[in-house]
């Protein structure tokens, strides 16, 4: 009996210290003055239009969009065919490059920011462009849909694609009719995942953007550190919402279980 | 000396043949056969690979001054290395690691078993909220724990008001600071990284136990934990390798002396323009943690064996 109400306890707890920063930054956000106290002293909803009124919250929102929309396609445009590739012919060639494409995400981000910022700045003489963050973000997390279509693959009947061929179906016609209808989903839960992950990602964007492209969290980041201002905490605010609506339509479209690894007894 | 010089171009005639067959064999052909997997290899090749060799070879570069460097081999930016101003900085990256790693299994551990056995409905919502918490970006859960730790908003204030403490102090910036931080960041990854392990861990074992008249404390500790030893010490390694690159949370929450790997790479090769020395730090870091991360997967390894035994 105490130890179930000492895990109800445990359980209760746990979410509400991993709630905490929600519930501080919302707190935040709401100061009427100028200040950051917490409880927020005078409620006031005024900092949220604010980001949309000023010019540097405004482009580095736009900035932080265009690389989450675009990084996110391209990490599925290179997912979907190195899985395809790894399911259907099993060959050490696509072996390998599944594991190059497992390699960028297994390694702490700030050594892709230092090799594409080399790249980048040494090589190519070309820095501090929007396109070289969108192409780091888009290598950097094509882990996530690559791992996440590679599911979807596995489920399908390989009996399926077998009578499908008999009855004289081209690969193409496989493809498009069985393999693509099926792997749909799974390829828009990864682009859901790279797109918040890249709205939320520092280093990257901060090393390569060379204080020329500069994104919500970098922008986040300085203004904290030239004072305070509520601002701030609405941004946070506005993006923590941001996750929250596209994990729950992840949820609501897609099995999230299965999708994050879990077995299901009944399958 | 004749048949020296055929020696020597045969010898060289060879290699060349040697390397077109390396080329050929291993990326033409079998890129002729699949060119399904042309355009992954050419991105992944030209923007992941490229990157890193470059980052291997500018490593052994010679620095003349800021921003001007010359080919060339050497070991300098290496040798640096074990000066003790780097090393100190590598034990408190390493301190941190593992600290932060041990205390977020704690309570990850026993918080993903619960979660495991939640009915479907609240545990898709768990898992929502678990995601939107993965998803804080490292920058709004260290200020946000700046807010917690501080002298006028934060828990030293609600413990003074309540009269545990004398004193309202400021609890940041510092090192118990950084290890919240650092700990709250990798709680969600933890749980999401045990989830899949946790689901398939046989119900049938834990209440057999409880039928035996095994207490639940001791089903966990004898029962679930050695079933998740190897999950769990995977995952410490993940953790392990994620926490040495945090690059905000140090910076926001610590002092000086609390620097961690990830900002001496961004102060070398932003600050102080020595792109050879951060590109060496940088080899090091990616040859500890592809070694961690091949324990892991030989773990993953024995672990999927004794599974594929058991069914």
């Amino acid at each position: 009996m105490i130890v179930a109400i000492c895990k109800r306890i445990f359980i209760v707890a746990m979410f509400v210290i991993l709630s905490a920063p929600l519930f501080i930054v919302a707190g935040v956000s709401l100061n009427a003055k100028k200040l950051m106290f917490f409880p927020p002293r005078g409620l006031s909803l005024k900092w949220y239009p604010e980001v949309f009124e000023k010019t540097v919250w405004l482009d580095a929102l736009t900035t932080s969009l265009t690389i989450a929309i675009f990084g996110a396609a391209l990490a599925v445009s290179i997912a979907l065919p190195t899985s395809y590739f790894l399911w259907r012919y099993r060959v050490t060639y696509a072996k390998v490059l599944f594991g190059l494409g497992l390699v960028p995400f297994s390694l702490p981000p700030v050594i892709t920011a230092l090799g594409m910022l080399i790249f980048w700045s040494q090589w190519i003489g070309y820095a501090g462009r929007i396109e070289n963050i969108v192409i780091a973000h888009g290598v950097f997390l094509v882990t996530l849909p690559m791992v996440m279509i590679s599911l979807g693959l596995e489920s399908i009947d390989r009996e399926l694609l077998e009578a499908a061929e008999t009855m004289g179906a081209g690969r193409r016609k496989v493809f498009s009719t069985i393999i693509l209808p099926m792997v749909v989903p799974y390829m828009f839960a990864g682009y859901a995942f790279v797109f918040v992950v890249s709205m939320n990602e520092y280093i990257i964007s901060f090393f390569l953007g060379q204080s020329a492209t500069i994104t919500l969290p970098v922008q986040i980041l300085a203004s904290l550190r030239s004072g305070y201002s509520p601002v701030t905490a609405s941004v946070a605010v506005m993006f923590i919402l941001l996750a929250v609506v596209v994990f729950s339509l992840v949820a609501r479209f897609s099995d999230l279980p299965k999708l994050l690894g879990a077995w299901s007894p009944k399958e | 000396m004749t048949v020296a010089g055929t020696i020597v171009s045969d010898d060289a005639a060879q290699r060349r043949g040697l390397i077109q067959r390396v080329f050929v064999g291993g990326i033409v052909d079998p890129l002729r056969r699949y060119p399904l997997g042309l355009y992954p290899t050419i991105m992944l090749g030209v923007f992941f690979f490229v990157p890193f060799l470059i980052m291997i070879d500018i490593s052994f570069w010679h620095r003349v001054e800021s921003r001007t460097y010359e080919r060339a081999f050497e070991l300098t930016h290496y040798a640096r290395f074990f000066s003790p101003l780097f090393t100190a900085h590598l034990w408190v990256s390493i301190e941190f690691s593992a600290l932060s790693s041990a205390f977020c299994l704690v309570v990850a551990v026993p918080f993903t078993f619960f979660l495991s056995r939640f009915r479907r409905k609240p545990q898709v919502v768990a898992l929502v909220f678990v995601l939107c918490v993965l998803s804080l970006s490292e920058v709004i859960i260290a200020y946000s724990w700046s807010v917690l730790l501080s002298r006028v908003a934060g828990i030293p204030k609600l413990l003074f008001d309540i009269g545990l403490l004398d004193s309202p102090d400021s609890w940041f910036p510092g090192f118990w600071a950084v290890l919240c931080g650092l700990t709250y960041f990798n709680v969600p990854l933890a749980i999401l990284v045990l989830y899949p392990q946790s689901t398939r861990l046989d119900r049938e074992l834990t209440e057999a136990a409880q039928t035996l008249g095994a207490s639940p404390l001791i089903t966990f500790w004898t029962v679930v934990i050695p079933l998740l030893w190897k999950a769990i010490l995977a995952c410490f390694i993940l953790l392990f390798v994620f926490t040495m690159g945090a690059f905000v949370t140090p910076l926001w929450l610590g002092e000086p002396e609390n620097t961690m790997y990830a900002q001496l790479i961004a102060n070398q090769m932003l600050s102080r323009n020595n792109a050879p020395f951060a590109a060496a730090l940088g080899v090091f870091l990616v040859i500890v943690t592809l070694a961690l991360v091949a324990i892991t997967f030989w773990l993953g390894k024995e672990r999927s064996a004794v599974a594929g035994g058991r069914r």
